[in-house]
């Protein structure tokens, strides 16, 4: 039993040690690199000529750079979800997505950060923000709430990695010396002693409790820098709500779609099985049917008074302009999931694959859907204005840092699953000896 | 087949051209000018170039130009120019010219680049717009503005002419009524009757209403104010940003929000410091 055991142990090291890029692998790369390269290209030419090479002007001030802050914060709300919340509450199963969910959270945070700077004219004054900056601000509470969500996201990810690290310093002669350096300096102290594992097990269950008011936090904050305006559409004291629910159905949509993929191409079938999807499934379908509320909320009560400033706005979403849009998120996003979802054969790999992807890509919409319209009707218009103030399409630059930014957060993903095991192998592992004990 | 290869040869040399001689003529520099009579005594004109490329207009900044009065005479030159960074430049009348100016009712203005005439059928008809007010038996405020053309050295009516009326404000007219705009009728006259009753004026309740014609194609940009006592007079407080409010400087923050924010970030942060301590504690019992 003891080589069973024991042949088991080196069978579950094996199958989830990291693994070279293959073809498909260096071309899903490259085409990410390509990407990045473009949007630090449209960046340079930001920093060169200034905001004027984007298609924000006085009306519009936040376009897709701000819709893309909004949804990194909304994706990487995941990591507490499936990290702590399902830990505290002892939900065995999820120990193969934690660190998924711990690694889009924290490549989302770093690259919503980013993409503030990159919405600044001028980013070499952003050190103003903490020598001048008032704590009446929301902006203020977000830089705080941003920083510390990362910090706790990035230990998050970080400590329950030491075991691993000691794993895949037992495997010396299958690495390249730089990625033995680099175990080596982040995890060489780990030998796995009892004070070590209790300090460690100590220090995540603070994490957890730790990072789920944060993640609250996070994204009430960012609710509130459009709550606490009175403009129409963002006049609302649904917003904390409707934004965590929100980001907890897009960052599951992400878990999922990475789960198919990792699963498929790193060839984990054992490990994150059918029944992970069944059960993700049964919970994607619960946080769809919960931001439909809010969605419900949010639009059926200003439709049903349409006082004078919401009309125009609404109008805009149901049957103008972004009605194509709205329509879109709001099929795609949440009414689709939810009738795919509660039936078992929606809840198979591939169909939630393709849930959980339209999903992320009705969220980053609905995002776009919060932010722009509402600028595009300011309370106090002005006069004699431009053409180009009524209306805001990005130009090709703001496309290129908004798809540089998420390819950027992929490729992070991507380098981080060529480096560490994707599937923590000790939990798997100690999970494993426990059922055949 | 060599007969073939040149058809092909010219084909394609045809299509380039046409392609680069496209491409050269969808650019092309479009030239305004503008002229301005404020309060009926301050007269200028605005030049404005920009590249038109793909209906993009795109400011030409430094580029010089001649504007004149009436001919092309160097005795009639109004100013020599050099557009700024947005593509402008204002030019004053001077006092040369006052004469020429004051003996016609209608000019043309001429715009040269390089020796050469760009604009030559600009044609302003001298005209002037005057404000007033006046309150009716039932007390009902109304503005009136008259628009005058000068004809043979003879103010006469300027009727059909569209123009704004209302209050200044910052950023824009308030109109006095309901309407956006007005037109004048046979005797030149518009009357807006003042609806804003509680509008805030300066500490005096002073409020400064305007009437406006723009680009219009015979009389261009007129525009005349008059202060009149018809709004609320508006007390500064100037305690207003000493007091600890969410809308004062960060050096007034409330107390309850300093106290809130920070218990919430030294509470947190200091649980940070200690994570890290377990892990150097970690590290510590790894290395000993």
């Amino acid at each position: 039993m003891e080589n069973s055991n024991e042949l088991s142990d080196s069978i579950i090291t094996q199958n989830l040690l990291p693994k070279k890029f293959g073809k498909r692998g260096m071309l899903w790369t490259s085409i990410l690199v390509a990407i990045c390269i473009l949007g630090m290209y449209a960046y340079y030419r930001q920093l060169r000529y200034g905001l004027v090479v984007t298609n924000m002007r006085d009306y519009v001030s936040w376009g897709i750079y701000i819709s893309n802050f909004v949804f990194f914060v909304a994706i990487s709300l995941v990591g507490s979800l499936i990290t702590a919340i399902f830990r505290l509450i002892n939900v065995e199963w999820s120990t193969p997505l934690t660190r998924i969910a711990e690694i889009i959270a924290v490549s989302a945070i770093t690259f919503a950060s980013i993409i503030i700077v990159v919405d600044m004219g001028r980013p070499e004054r952003f050190m103003n923000l903490f020598l001048h900056g008032r704590i009446q601000s929301p902006i203020m509470w977000d830089v705080i709430v941003i920083g510390t969500y990362f910090f706790i996201s990035l230990l998050l990810l970080y400590i329950p990695l030491l075991p691993d690290l000691k794993i895949l310093l037992q495997q010396k002669d299958k690495n390249p010396n730089w990625l033995n350096k680099l175990y080596s300096f982040l995890g060489s102290f780990w030998i796995g002693s009892r004070l070590q594992i209790a300090l460690s097990n100590r220090a995540i269950q603070i994490l957890c409790i730790l990072i789920i008011p944060v993640a609250f936090c996070i994204h009430t904050v960012t609710s509130w820098l459009f709550a606490t305006t009175y403009r129409p559409g963002w006049d609302s004291t649904n917003f904390g709500a409707y934004f965590i629910s929100g980001a907890f159905l897009v960052g599951s949509g992400g878990v999922v779609v990475a789960m198919y993929i990792f699963r498929r191409y790193y060839q984990l079938e054992k490990y994150i099985t059918e029944q992970h999807f069944e059960k993700m499934g049964k919970i994607v379908v619960l946080l769809c049917l919960i931001y439909l509320y809010f969605n419900v909320n949010e639009y059926l009560v200003p439709a049903f008074k349409m006082k004078k400033a919401e009309e125009k706005h609404l109008n805009e979403l149901f049957t103008g302009d972004f009605s194509t849009m709205f329509w879109f998120a709001v099929i795609i996003g949440m009414i689709i999931p939810i009738i795919t979802l509660i039936f078992k054969k929606g809840r198979k790999p591939f169909p939630m694959f393709i849930i959980g992807s339209m999903i992320v890509v009705g969220a980053w919409f609905k995002r776009y859907l919060i932010v722009t319209p509402t600028l595009l009707n300011p309370f106090l218009p002005m006069q004699d204005i431009p053409e180009s103030y009524k209306h805001y399409f990005p130009s090709w630059e703001e496309w290129a840092i908004a798809m540089g930014s998420l390819a950027g957060v992929l490729l992070f993903i991507t380098f981080f699953a060529r480096i560490f095991p994707i599937i923590p192998i000790q939990e798997t592992i100690t999970e494993e000896n426990a059922k055949h004990k | 087949m060599q007969n073939i290869n040149k058809v092909k040869i010219l084909y394609f040399s045809l299509l380039i051209t046409f392609f680069f001689g496209a491409k050269l003529s969808a650019q092309e520099e479009v030239v305004k000018l503008h002229y301005y009579n404020e309060n009926n005594n301050l007269q200028y004109l605005i030049l404005e170039a920009n590249r038109k490329e793909a209906k993009i207009l795109t400011p030409l900044p430094n580029k010089e130009y001649k504007v004149f009065l009436n001919t092309n005479d160097s005795s009639n030159l109004i100013s020599a120019i050099k557009t700024d960074n947005s593509g402008r430049a204002k030019l004053f009348f001077p006092i040369s010219l006052k004469e020429s100016w004051n003996n016609n009712s209608e000019h043309t203005f001429i715009v040269e680049e390089n020796e050469k005439e760009i604009i030559s059928d600009f044609i302003i008809n001298k005209a002037k717009i005057e404000i007033d007010t006046f309150t009716s038996d039932e007390g009902q405020k109304s503005i009136k503005a008259i628009v005058t053309k000068l004809v043979e050295n003879k103010w006469l009516p300027a009727d059909e002419v569209e123009m704004k009326l209302g209050i200044k404000r910052v950023g824009g007219i308030l109109p006095a009524a309901d309407e956006q705009s007005y037109t004048t009728d046979s005797s030149g006259t518009v009357v807006a009757e003042f609806k804003k009753d509680k509008i805030p004026g300066d500490e005096n309740g002073n409020i400064t209403l305007i009437a406006k014609v723009e680009e219009n194609e015979n009389f261009g940009n007129l525009s005349t104010e008059k202060i009149v006592n018809w709004g609320i007079a508006t007390q500064v407080d100037s305690t207003f940003f000493e007091k600890r409010t969410l809308w004062s400087t960060r050096f007034k923050t409330p107390y309850w929000l300093l106290t809130l924010a920070y218990s919430i970030a030294i509470g947190i942060w200091a649980t940070l410091i200690y994570l890290v301590y377990l892990v150097v504690k970690i590290v510590k019992l790894g290395n000993e």
